[in-house]
């Protein structure tokens, strides 16, 4: 497993791939999920807290595309659609087991070259930040997610989230203030 | 996002969720192919299996029920509407109108008696 991003994805041929996915092209539906499953693991790694569970959801994410390719109309981009899918999946999940995302966490920094000390600092960061994220609301959760880790604007949460910008704007600004209080003794000198 | 007026927690939360943004899982797309061709053999049967069903019992109620022809079920409800049962089970007792027939034999009440007949 690597942490590279895969080559940007480009939404005209997404379109074009979704037509052939529709047509039962096994080798389109490869290239689609080639393209995009990286961020979608991600995105699901940070709402779930688990690597196995993660792929286990992006997986049925991609099957449930294929199920809908012949009815899928490109009014939004395909990755927006894939998130709003994944999120759907996510609440499923929380509501069918009754749980929480998991507290087990799997995150590990890449430290790259940095030196041993604050590589273990990052380490120390990374999975404080990581615990106080599982911690949040569901939707703040999301949102936050969306806005700092996929870098989506608003409009484009607020699509996925089915809610208004200003709510999405107002589930952000919670989250801030929620993480801050939970990582206070991080940032005590602020 | 990389706004200069961002505080340190600001900077850090960025920079560790933006580590685990995209998380590239060799071997994933065919993992994927692989589950999709399954799901759809799967459909495939299934969608044979109930056709498959659906056939085989048009064929045995073809072969287990009688012919019956439109005029044949026109002969049968004439014949029912001419038979007319309720007519031929008055005829029978002479008398279906006569309500007495269907009124319940019981005593009556000795309450009942002393307002019926308080004189007496």
């Amino acid at each position: 497993m690597s942490q590279e991003e895969p080559m940007l994805p480009d939404d005209e041929d997404d379109k074009r791939l979704m037509g052939l996915v529709a047509g039962g092209d096994d080798d389109a539906l490869r290239l689609l999920v080639h393209r995009h499953h990286a961020r979608l693991v991600g995105y699901l790694r940070g709402e779930v807290g688990s690597q196995a569970t993660a792929e286990e959801l992006a997986m049925e994410v991609f099957i449930r595309l294929h199920r809908a390719a012949s009815r899928w109309r490109p009014e939004a981009k395909l990755s927006t659609y894939l998130i709003h899918i994944a999120r759907n999946l996510v609440l499923n999940e929380w509501r069918r087991r009754g749980r929480k995302p998991t507290t087990a966490l799997e995150f590990a920094a890449e430290p790259g070259d940095l030196s041993q000390g604050s590589a273990r600092r990052v380490a120390e960061l990374d999975e404080a930040f990581q615990r106080a994220i599982l911690q949040l609301a569901p939707e703040q959760r999301t949102a936050i997610l969306l806005v700092v880790q996929q870098e989506l604007p608003y409009e484009e949460i607020a699509e996925i989230m089915d809610a208004p910008v200003s709510s999405v704007k107002t589930w952000i600004h919670r989250a801030r203030a929620r993480l801050r209080e939970l990582l206070k003794d991080f940032y005590a000198q602020e | 996002m990389d706004n200069p007026e961002q505080t340190p927690f600001d900077q850090e939360l960025a920079a560790t969720l933006r580590r685990g943004r995209a998380v590239s899982v060799a071997g994933f797309a065919e993992r994927v192919v692989v589950a999709v061709v399954a799901a759809r053999r799967r459909r495939t049967v299934v969608r044979w299996s109930s056709a498959l069903a659906a056939a085989a019992a048009v064929f045995v109620a073809l072969l287990s029920l009688p012919a019956t022809s439109e005029e044949a079920l026109n002969r049968q409800t004439f014949a029912l509407i001419a038979r007319d049962e309720s007519a031929q089970l008055a005829d029978l007792f002479g008398a279906a109108d006569d309500l007495s027939l269907l009124a319940p034999v019981a005593e009556r009440p000795a309450v009942v008696e002393t307002f019926v007949s308080p004189g007496s």
